[in-house]
């Protein structure tokens, strides 16, 4: 049984109950609303992820693939040596988007795609470019990763907490000021029809007198 | 079993809070298309104090559909009204720019009627998977 909100049983009281109960209603189909459109960009991150996850596999298989040949043709010892002198990090722009009401963050290569080798071309094969760019796109594809893994998480916890707000309106705060405005029209309904026996009672005993 | 007042107040509070918190992540100022394709990092600021990051290929995409005028005239980005009362969600127009765009993104003809253009789940769904940083949600208590 829904519990009934404290207030005074009074006229006014009952009209903002009404009032409360009115705009309790609307907000719960707009946050029903946001709750359906939330899934529905939810289901569209999730769908972005899983083909952003197998271009990152496949991206890492064909970049070990390159990466081993270009070990091959150089050892193990000699593309040590090109790497640790071509060691450099990397820039990644961040800022933000919003989807439906969440702050998502937004990766962006500061390269732009245009990839600057950093190693010494004249000593090196085609085959270490070959690796490098393989591990390029790769790169690409693990920032485009990271950004909608993100977003997923902080969609899925905004759904939760607007799954919780619906659940409050509809099973919580809607039915206790029904229950509370049924309580009050009956106690009024029952003030009424004293009032009348009382003046009833009042009139016999006047016609008595 | 009587519930004590101070939830209930609460709950007032929480409801004006959550109405006010719906519609924070809109543009202060929207942008014409044109100008955000010159733009380096091309944004719009927005009303809870942060900054809207648009894609600069979805926005080379769109600028593909329109001629010059329409990109001088399409302001970014597009407001998609969701509760409306009418349909799924409404796109709305200010002029016959928006109807263009749409109708040419997703490959079917769709009208402008009184300043909104009704869109219907799998449109909407379309429309957001090609739009996703030139359209923006706006959440209406409708009539």
């Amino acid at each position: 049984m829904p519990r009934l909100v404290k207030v005074r049983p009074t006229k006014i009281e009952l009209i903002k109950l009404r009032r409360r109960l009115t705009l309790a209603k609307r907000i719960q189909k707009i946050v029903k609303d946001r709750l359906s459109i939330l899934t529905m960009e939810f289901l569209h991150i999730a769908r972005e992820i899983v083909a952003s996850k197998q271009q990152t596999i496949d991206g890492a298989s064909a970049g070990y693939a390159a990466l081993a040949l270009a070990a091959g043709y150089h050892g193990w010892i000699g593309l040590g040596k090109e790497f640790a002198s071509s060691a450099r990090g990397v820039a990644v722009e961040v800022g933000s988007r919003n989807v439906a009401g969440v702050r998502v963050p937004s990766f962006q290569s500061a390269q732009n795609g245009k990839e600057v080798l950093a190693y010494n071309l004249t000593d090196t094969s085609a085959y270490l470019d070959q690796a490098a760019a393989e591990w390029g796109k790769t790169l690409q594809a693990i920032i485009k990763l990271a950004e909608l893994q993100r977003g997923l998480d902080l969609m899925g916890i905004e759904i939760n907490r607007t799954k919780r707000i619906v659940n409050a309106l509809e099973y919580m705060v809607i039915p206790e000021l029904k229950a509370t405005i049924k309580f009050l029209a009956m106690k009024f309904e029952e003030r009424d029809r004293e009032e009348k026996s009382r003046l009833k009672r009042v009139k016999v005993l006047l016609q008595r007198a | 079993m009587i519930e004590e007042p101070l939830s209930d107040r609460t709950f007032e509070q929480y409801l004006a809070g959550e109405l006010r918190v719906l519609n924070a992540h809109l543009a202060r100022r929207r942008k014409r298309l044109s100008d955000l394709l010159a733009e380096e990092r091309p944004f719009v600021d927005l009303h809870d104090d942060t900054a809207h990051l648009f894609d600069k290929e979805e926005l080379a995409r769109l600028a593909s559909l329109l001629d010059e005028t329409d990109r001088q005239a399409l302001l970014l980005p597009m407001m998609i009204e969701v509760g409306g009362g009418e349909g799924e969600a409404a796109l709305l127009c200010t002029g016959g720019v928006e109807e263009k765009a749409v109708s040419r993104v997703l490959g079917m003809d769709l009208a402008c009627r009184g300043g909104r253009l009704l869109l219907y789940r799998r449109q909407l769904s379309a429309l957001r998977l090609a739009l996703k940083t030139a359209t923006q949600y706006v959440y209406s208590l409708g009539e």
